[in-house]
């Protein structure tokens, strides 16, 4: 699966969507459009959150599953956290 | 295997850690009584005459109680989802170097090692370290840079483990880590010489 840039390669700030389109009739929708907060994460962190989603939110059960302990899985979610706050503030 | 020496809490769930912590404690704490240890400060361990079998029980369960009610109260303050279970763990397992030097005194060699330089070293008022049997010195230089490993040992456990239970990373948070710990190591010495000697 190819990888979502989310910055820019030349000044580093978020890129924007500019264009979609469908892949069934071709249509295509241009405009400027800002990527939604989870998928300006890392790859890493998103697949994190939708763990943690699937798990019904228990960082307990994750960490058994992930075999690393609740404090490391705990503070990946702070992490997580500060850096979507972060984002929503730039 | 360098998480497992150096990091444990990275990896291991709370039960585990405490359930190895308290069994290694017990151990410990025997071990200073079968070889005349004592515990004598979060990050001291000295050979001694006659150790009771409570006296290295109460070293260790006062160095526990004051490093734990320390780096608890350091890590409610940077962070407030700060564990008791994650700290007292850290407290316990960052212990286990130090069980490991009781074993150095085996026959109470370590103890009349220490002797024979403490008498040397007030029988004259220019001690005459020459007259010190060569194994004693060699033995003696051993121990101390073995136990300077374990004490590195210790402290990186307990730093290691501070970080993971806070989730500290500013420089800040690290400088007040070492302060609380050489802060308990004078609160542990009192608490030890003062309640447990007298």
């Amino acid at each position: 699966m190819k990888k979502l840039p989310v910055f820019c390669p030349s000044c580093e700030s978020n890129l924007l969507v500019s264009e979609l389109s469908c892949s069934s009739c071709d249509t295509v929708i241009s405009g400027k459009f800002d990527l939604p907060q989870i998928l300006q994460l890392s790859a890493e962190d998103q697949e994190f959150v939708l763990q943690f989603v699937l798990n019904s939110g228990s960082l307990k059960k994750m960490a058994i599953q992930m075999n690393i302990s609740y404090p490391t899985m705990r503070n990946k979610l702070d992490d997580i956290i500060t850096s979507l706050q972060a984002n929503s503030n730039s | 295997m360098k998480t497992v020496l150096f990091n444990p809490f990275k990896k291991y769930q709370e039960n585990y850690l405490f359930i190895l912590g308290l069994a290694a404690t017990l151990l410990g704490s025997y071990l200073g009584y079968f070889f005349n240890v004592r515990y004598d400060g979060v990050l001291d361990v000295h050979f001694a005459n006659n150790t009771t079998s409570w006296q290295p029980a109460l070293d260790n369960l006062s160095n526990i109680a004051v490093l734990t009610i320390l780096l608890l109260a350091l890590g409610m303050y940077m962070n407030r989802k700060t564990r008791f279970i994650d700290i007292l763990n850290i407290t316990l397992i960052s212990r286990i170097p130090f069980y490991l030097i009781p074993f150095f005194n085996v026959g109470g060699t370590m103890e009349r090692i220490n002797s024979e330089f403490l008498n040397t070293l007030l029988s004259e008022q220019i001690p005459d370290f020459s007259t010190l049997p060569l194994n004693s010195v060699l033995t003696l230089g051993i121990f101390a840079l073995i136990s300077l490993l374990f004490i590195i040992w210790s402290i990186s456990l307990l730093f290691n483990g501070f970080k993971i239970a806070t989730n500290a990373k500013s420089t800040v948070h690290i400088i007040l880590f070492f302060t609380s710990i050489i802060i308990a190591e004078i609160l542990s010495k009192l608490l030890i010489t003062n309640l447990i000697n007298s």
